[in-house]
């Protein structure tokens, strides 16, 4: 019955591959051998008139699926989601501004020519390619984050009241910051080490733009050490998720991570240019020093710092 | 009785819910013995129990992936079929729901009277 092989087939389509074949084949036989009873049993043929009926009270392929499908089949869940959504509504604005600025300071650039609409076009195709591309990184890690949860929670032991956090609670995470640094660790990871003549300047003019890439041949040296913090660091921020709160064994993993990143920096600001305007990016990098070893010791006094006792503890 | 088919009413849907435990001991009991998806529902249907396909067998592969059954194709008549059978897990586990079925029975009995 043509019809019969037809519905199994698209059931199969909205299965996971390594069960597919096996559900289609009971499927046909299980429908097959109702629509034969059914034709008995109306003294009619069992023709595709009989197993179209059949067919609709069995249900769509789409639900028939959604009952065999081992794991819910989205990427991004409903607990997710919400983040999700104002990390998009975050990204595209800031995207949006970013080339607007971008395209204002090439027409400041060249102020004796008469302004017109061809930069605003470049910056809008600009912008629709960044978006696409953030948007994929973006999702790609907020599919990744779910199906790490998923499984945490899958292998997880029974829930137990007292891992209830405090009302306020230091070591609480905030799921949507965990998320947006893995994005960010994602983004910058993919244009340092794919597309690193994309770390330029862009100077649009009327007819034509021109990129001053920004990037010495310097930089690649530190490359493989950014890229193994970049890897600790996904890790880390994947592990906290996955616990869903701060620990002390993540807190120091945290620490060490921001030592290491102070002192890659340091490298970078003794060592040989690796930016093109070398002395605006090292006074750049000098302050970004500061601020990483400040990092540095606000989570060392949170890793010591004594918590404070009770009210009741302390009358 | 139709169990398992999409319910519009609240009643109907609080009715489906309340039946959907019982499925699982029904099918459980029914697989001692060998039985592939159609004749087990001809089975559960001759006793009473009408069930509607599209509930009925996605739950047989859940139970066989809890481990709960045991199935193997057999080629008869020319036509494959996939025959389904309690496992010793499944087996033990009917025995322990038949109990709490019935208990649970007693006790509401004493309650709706």
């Amino acid at each position: 019955m043509d019809l019969i092989n037809r519905y199994a087939h698209e059931v199969g389509q909205y299965l996971p591959h390594r069960m597919r074949a096996d559900v289609e084949a009971e499927l046909r036989s299980l429908l097959t051998d109702s629509v034969e009873e059914r034709a008995r049993a109306e003294g009619v043929p069992a023709g595709d008139e009989l197993a179209a009926k059949v067919l609709r009270e069995f249900g769509t392929p789409k639900d028939v699926a959604a009952r065999y499908a081992p794991e819910p089949q989205y990427l991004i869940g409903p607990r997710l989601y919400p983040a999700y959504r104002t990390a998009v509504r975050i990204m595209l604005p800031v995207l949006a501004a970013v080339v607007l600025v971008l395209v204002v300071v090439g027409q400041f650039r060249h102020p004796g020519e008469p302004p017109s609409v061809v930069p605003f076009i470049r910056a809008t195709g600009s912008f629709l390619w960044s978006a696409l591309v953030n948007l994929g990184i973006m999702t790609l890690v907020f599919a990744l984050v779910e199906r790490s949860m998923r499984r945490s929670e899958a292998n997880g032991k029974a829930w137990d009241p007292s891992s209830l956090p405090q009302v306020d609670d230091p070591d609480r995470i905030s799921y949507f910051g965990r998320i947006f640094s893995l994005y960010i660790i994602a983004a910058l990871a993919l244009l340092f080490n794919f597309f690193p003549d994309w770390v330029a300047v862009y100077v649009f003019r009327n007819s034509d733009g021109n990129v001053y890439p920004l990037l010495t041949p310097a930089f690649s040296r530190y490359l493989p050490l950014i890229n193994t913090w970049w890897l600790l660091a996904f890790v880390l921020n994947l592990a906290v998720l996955r616990q869903g709160r701060w620990t002390r064994p993540t807190r120091w993993a945290d620490f060490g991570l921001e030592v290491g990143w102070a002192s890659i920096l340091l490298l970078i600001v003794l060592g040989p240019p690796v930016f093109r305007y070398d002395d605006l990016t090292k006074v750049i990098a000098q302050w970004f020093l500061i601020f990483s070893a400040i990092n540095a010791c606000v989570l060392l006094y949170r890793l010591l710092r004594r918590r404070p006792a009770e009210p009741w503890a302390r009358a | 009785m139709v169990m398992g088919e999409t319910q519009q009413t609240p009643r109907d849907s609080l009715s489906l819910e309340l039946r959907r435990g019982a499925l699982v001991l029904a099918v459980l009991v029914e697989l001692r013995h060998e039985e592939y998806g159609y004749s087990l529902k001809k089975l559960l249907s001759d006793k009473g129990l009408e069930i509607d396909e599209g509930t009925l067998y996605p739950l047989l592969r859940r139970l066989e992936s809890q481990g709960l059954l045991k199935s193997a194709w057999r080629v008869e008549d020319g036509r494959p079929r996939r025959y389904y059978q309690a496992s010793v897990q499944g087996e033990k586990l009917a025995k322990e729901l038949a109990a709490e079925w019935r208990a649970l029975a007693a006790v509401i009995g004493k309650l709706v009277g």
